[in-house]
Parts: C-alpha cells; sequence; structure tokens
C-alpha cells in the first residue's frame, strides 16, 4: 500500500518536473534566440521604425540597466540593399556588439555555417539563412551593402561573409545582416545612440511584469516591452501547451487518486470483521473513524518520504543530464521563431515537488473518507459475521 | 421570323444612336481649352529636355535631419536615357545613376560596383533627396497622362496667370491623384505645381524661380521641392548650366559608361 502510493507520487514528481522543464525550455528558446526576455525603444520607434528615432545617451542606459543586475545588448538597424553574383535584395542591417549580445541572447550558437561576428574581423558580416540561398552566398563571399547614410548620403561598402545562420525567425531568415556596431555606425554615419536595446533579467524569481515595471522604473522615458507583449503569438502558443500540459497532469493525479482510493478502501473492507469486534468491545465510531484517519495519515506520510526520495534526485539527475531526443528531431527545428531544443532537461521547482505530496495526501485524504465512515457506524454483530 | 428581323433593325438602330451620341461626346470634352492645355502642358514637359541635353544641377537637400549640396552632370537622350554622375563632393565623387527604360543602375565607385536597383528600392530616396528612385523612371509626360481643364485665368500676385487642373487618366501609369499646375500666361513657364494623392490631399509642392536665359531657352534655374508633411524640408535643384542638342550616343548610357570617371 505505502509502496504503491510512494511509486505513484515518484512518478508524479518525477512527470512533473519533466513538463516544468519542457515548459521552461520553451519559453527560453522564445527570448534567447533573437528577442530577449525584454526589449526598450525609444517611445515612436515600434510605430514607425525610423533610422533618426533612436535611444540617446545609451551608454548611460546601458550602464544603469546592468547596474541593477540586467544584462542588456544595443542594436542598430537599418534598411538597405545587399549586392553580389550580380543580383540583388532587400536587406535588414542589424548592428550588434557581440560580446553584450552573448549574454542576452544566443544566436551566436545557431550558426549553419562559418563563425559568429568577431571584433578582429571589421569586414565580416552574418547572415541570414534563405538571404544567403537568394544571393548564391556562402563563407568567404564578398557581399556589396548599399544604404541611404545618416546625413543623406549613399553608403556603400564591400564585406565578407564570415557566416550564415541557422533558421532564427522570418525577418532574420530573409533579410538579416549581422554586423559589428561600430562598422554599422560607420557605414551609415550614425556616431550615437541605438534604436534598439536587448534584456536578459537575472532570475526567475520575479514575475515578467514586476521586471518590465522595474526596468520601465530605470528608463522612465522610453518604451519598455517583455517577451509576450513583443511576441503575442508565441507566448499563446506557449501558454496554449502550458494548458494542455495542466491537463495532462490533472489525468495523471486522477489516476494516482484512484490507485490510492482503492488502496485505502481495501485497508479498510479487509478488517471489517475486526471493526466489528472493536466496535462490541465498546469503542466510540469517532475513534475508529480517527484510527483509519491517522493510519491512512501515517501511510501517505510514509509513502511521501519514499516519493520524494526516489523523485528528487531522479529528477535533479536529469535536470544535468538531460534526454537527448536529437535522433528525433532535427536539431536546427525551430517553429514560429521558437527553438526546439531537442535535449529534454528536467526543472525541480518547489512547485513541482510540493503539488504531487499535497495532492497525493488530499487525494489518500479524500477516499478514506467513505471507508473509514462505512467502518465507524458498522453495525458490530453484521460486521464479525462478515466474511 | 418577322419578329426576328424587327428584333435585328432595333438592334442596328440602337448601335447608330449609341455610337453617334458617343462620338458627339467625345467632340464635346475635346474643347478648345484642352488643346490649349496640352500645348501648354507639353512645352512645359519638354522645357529641360530637348531629343538630348548636357547640363550641370546643384541640388541641395534640407531635412531635419541633414543637409547637404551635391553637384552633379546630367545627359539625357530622348525620354528613356539618362545618366546622372556626382561631381562632389568629394566622397561621393563618381558615384553615377543609369537610367534606361524603366531600369535603374547605380554605380559605386568606393566598391566598384553596379548596382540594378530592385523594385522594392524605387521608392526609397534618390540620393537623399526627396525625390524617389521612382520619380526618375516614370517620367510621364502630363499631357498623355492627365485630362486637363482650365481651373483659373486672370491676374494672382500682380501676375497674369492660367491654371489648370490635371485629372490622371484611368488607366495611366502614375501615382497622383490631381495635379495642379500654374504657369505664366504670356510665356507658359512653369510657377508652381502642386501634388496630389488618390485621396486628394497635397503631398508636395515644386515651385519654379530665377528664370535666366539658359541653352538658348528662358528657363527657371531652380526648382524647390516641399513635401506637405515636412513644411521645413525641401529639395532644390539648381541649374548651373544646359545645353540641349548636344550629340550623345545612345551607346554612351551603357554600363562600360557607367564606370567611367
Amino acid at each position: 500500500m505505502i509502496g504503491a502510493m510512494g511509486f505513484a507520487g515518484f512518478i508524479m514528481i518525477f512527470y512533473a518536473a519533466l513538463m516544468e522543464g519542457l515548459l521552461h525550455t520553451t519559453e527560453q528558446n522564445a527570448t534567447v534566440m533573437e528577442s530577449g526576455q525584454f526589449q526598450v525603444h525609444a517611445p515612436e520607434y515600434r510605430d514607425d521604425p525610423d533610422l533618426y528615432t533612436m535611444i540617446t545617451q545609451e551608454v548611460e542606459v546601458l550602464n544603469r540597466l546592468q547596474a541593477n543586475g540586467y544584462q542588456a545588448a544595443p542594436r542598430l538597424f537599418g534598411v538597405g540593399l545587399a549586392a553580389a553574383h550580380a543580383s540583388s535584395v532587400g536587406i535588414m542591417l542589424r548592428g550588434i556588439d557581440p560580446d553584450r549580445e552573448r549574454l542576452v541572447t544566443e544566436i551566436h550558437r545557431h550558426l549553419l555555417a562559418g563563425k559568429w561576428l568577431n571584433g578582429d574581423d571589421p569586414e565580416g558580416v552574418v547572415v541570414g539563412r534563405r538571404l544567403a540561398k537568394a544571393l548564391g552566398l556562402v563563407v568567404g563571399d564578398e557581399l556589396v551593402v548599399v544604404s541611404q547614410a545618416g546625413d543623406g548620403s549613399m553608403a556603400n561598402e564591400l564585406y565578407r561573409v564570415r557566416g550564415v545562420l541557422k533558421s532564427i525567425n522570418e525577418s532574420i531568415d530573409r533579410s538579416g545582416v549581422f554586423f559589428l556596431d561600430e562598422v554599422f555606425r560607420k557605414l551609415m554615419v550614425l556616431p550615437d545612440g541605438v534604436h534598439e536595446i536587448a534584456i536578459r533579467s537575472p532570475d526567475d524569481t520575479y514575475s515578467l511584469a514586476d521586471h518590465t515595471q522595474q526596468i520601465q522604473n530605470l528608463v522612465p522615458d522610453l518604451e519598455v516591452k517583455n517577451w509576450r507583449e513583443l511576441q503575442p503569438v508565441v507566448a499563446r502558443v506557449i501558454d496554449m501547451s502550458r494548458y494542455s500540459l495542466l491537463l495532462m497532469l490533472v489525468i495523471t493525479y486522477s489516476a494516482v487518486g484512484i490507485l490510492t482510493l482503492n488502496g485505502m478502501l481495501m485497508g479498510v473492507f479487509e478488517r471489517i470483521h475486526e471493526f466489528g469486534v472493536v466496535k462490541a468491545l465498546g469503542v466510540p465510531p469517532w475513534q475508529i473513524f480517527s484510527l483509519i484517519a491517522i493510519e491512512s495519515f501515517l501511510q501517505v506520510v510514509f509513502a511521501s518520504i519514499i516519493a520524494l526520495a526516489a523523485g528528487i534526485p531522479l529528477s535533479l539527475y536529469f535536470e544535468t543530464h538531460p534526454l537527448d531526443l536529437t535522433g528525433l528531431a532535427s536539431s536546427s527545428a525551430s517553429i514560429a521563431g521558437i527553438a526546439l531544443d531537442p535535449l529534454w532537461y528536467c526543472r525541480v521547482s518547489v512547485k513541482a515537488v510540493v503539488d504531487p505530496i499535497v495532492v497525493l495526501m488530499v487525494v489518500a485524504m479524500l477516499s478514506i473518507i467513505y471507508p473509514a465512515t462505512k467502518a465507524a457506524l458498522l453495525k458490530p454483530l453484521a460486521a464479525i459475521h462478515h466474511r | 421570323m418577322n419578329l426576328k428581323l424587327n428584333h435585328v433593325a432595333f438592334l442596328l438602330f440602337l448601335m447608330v444612336v449609341l455610337s453617334l451620341t458617343w462620338a458627339s461626346m467625345s467632340f464635346a470634352t475635346t474643347t478648345d481649352d484642352e488643346v490649349r492645355a496640352r500645348l501648354i502642358l507639353d512645352l512645359i514637359d519638354d522645357l529641360w529636355r530637348a531629343d538630348s541635353s548636357e547640363s550641370t544641377v546643384t541640388m541641395r537637400v534640407v531635412t531635419a535631419n541633414y543637409r547637404r549640396t551635391v553637384t552633379m552632370q546630367n545627359w539625357t537622350l530622348g525620354k528613356n536615357y539618362s545618366l546622372v554622375r556626382i561631381v562632389s563632393p568629394q566622397k561621393e565623387k563618381g558615384t553615377a545613376t543609369l537610367k534606361s527604360g524603366n531600369v535603374i543602375y547605380t554605380y559605386l565607385p568606393k566598391t566598384d560596383r553596379t548596382i540594378r536597383l530592385t523594385s522594392g528600392m524605387m521608392m526609397g530616396s534618390w540620393m537623399g533627396s526627396h525625390f524617389t528612385n521612382d520619380d526618375l523612371v516614370k517620367e510621364s509626360r502630363m499631357a498623355d497622362d492627365y485630362i486637363p481643364r482650365l481651373g483659373f485665368e486672370g491676374d494672382r500676385e500682380g501676375r497674369s496667370i492660367l491654371e489648370f487642373i490635371l485629372e490622371p487618366k484611368p488607366e495611366a501609369p502614375v501615382v497622383w491623384g490631381r495635379v495642379v499646375i500654374t504657369v505664366l500666361a504670356e510665356s507658359y513657364l512653369p510657377l508652381v505645381s502642386l501634388y496630389y494623392d488618390e485621396d486628394l490631399s497635397l503631398v508636395r509642392t515644386v515651385t519654379f524661380s530665377d528664370f535666366v536665359e539658359m541653352g538658348g531657352r528662358t528657363l527657371p534655374a531652380r526648382l524647390r521641392v516641399v513635401p506637405t508633411e515636412e513644411p521645413d524640408e525641401y529639395t532644390e535643384l539648381i541649374y548651373e548650366d544646359i545645353r540641349f542638342g548636344v550629340l550623345v550616343p545612345e551607346s554612351f548610357f551603357s554600363l562600360q559608361q557607367l564606370r567611367r570617371q
């Protein structure tokens, strides 16, 4: 009996940890690929992305964010034309600081070929996958970039493809060309200011809304958006999968509940004869009821100890040694801008551990009400003769 | 059978009546005013254009974010060919734009590359001015693409003027919903053109001034374009010098010529 409940509890803890892990990874991937958890823009920029609508005093803003524990990466954007091999395509120029970007997103790890931007190679640019295909670019090829610079002149320069990205999202795949920020500034004649600051929060202890508010307090004149506001579709998809996972958990928990109920019923009905004798000796009904309740409670406690003792170490193990599904999913797959990680990590949160134990207790305590009441109200003579 | 014949006769009658009405209507629309308007519009369209021309133009652009002055040399041949090469500033010297039919090529001396502009770039600014690349390509003739009517004739601001209101022909490949052009009554030289979008709100104003003798004609040497949305911004074209009827062969408007400094 204890063993069965213990096993059920153990399975529930492990399952909850796996689910938490999956949701966490998905949520992480939704932000670490490109958007960052939060973005800061000049107030009108998102409505009308103009080259001149910039965050000024960006050094001070970046320092202030970092002083408060936030990792922040500045970004510059522009539109232009890229030409190679006698064809040309409209592009989105993206100037970034690779050292800071590394702390906010993990785009540097999603290269199909070549290398990510590096300060030692100012002529090197990294291009989106479909753009590379459209222009027939491979690593090492020359690329001419033309745009209208900030001073109205015709910006044009020759670069070399240093890397080609895996699929990130529609916009980057089709038109993204990444430059070192100082190279971008030189080409576009934009000595200062940035268009966007992407931010990663240091921990998950606060809610997304709290962090958003905190960042907003740090930069009162700028527009702060979290990834849920930036990517509402992705947020919806994640919410939907959270609900469906909850439903799965409810089903699992119900199965465990029925198992426990069955155990409890058996435990009482097997001893009807004994309860009859006890009753005949003059023990009042409430004492029988509490006897069964205490007995069950102790069983659940032991079962919980077993569940925790087995469930937590196993989940912790899979937290560092993920299930490798590489064989099942392609390594560069992504859906709606979320990278699909073929490594499935557990995540041992307080919720993942406490919830199954609480459910176990509640189900056990509820399921003894019926058999315990029945035992308490037994007619001694009938019970003694019950076989 | 009888009925059928009646039918055919009636149809024939109807067709004759309809075609007569249509004919009289089209005669009615081609008034003397319109004929005069078309003549004047042709004159204006040909003002800076002859079979061929060679000119030096200074372009001054003032926007909220930058000011720039560019001097360029410009060659045209007929309606289809033009070549513009920047003479100054030094940073952009040699940058050239070739228009050949509906295609625009840009030569960039810094990278020694020639780029054909994609359709996506056509609405982009040309050389940082208030003109789009599309403005360069679509050199429509007003008399061909619009139906003109005389809107005003008389004195305005002490000058005797004519004002024509141009509505685009339904099938004309033009972007404007209406153009209003004011010309001097005695010389037919343009003073102001107002360009309206399809919702008939004013988009840009072009004013013509500094009427001088140049290349054997009297011309406004200065054109100023002011976008209605940004009334403090403008692009000004100042003709330093223009010659008409110069001998430029068609081969001049080639990609090889584009690269020549």
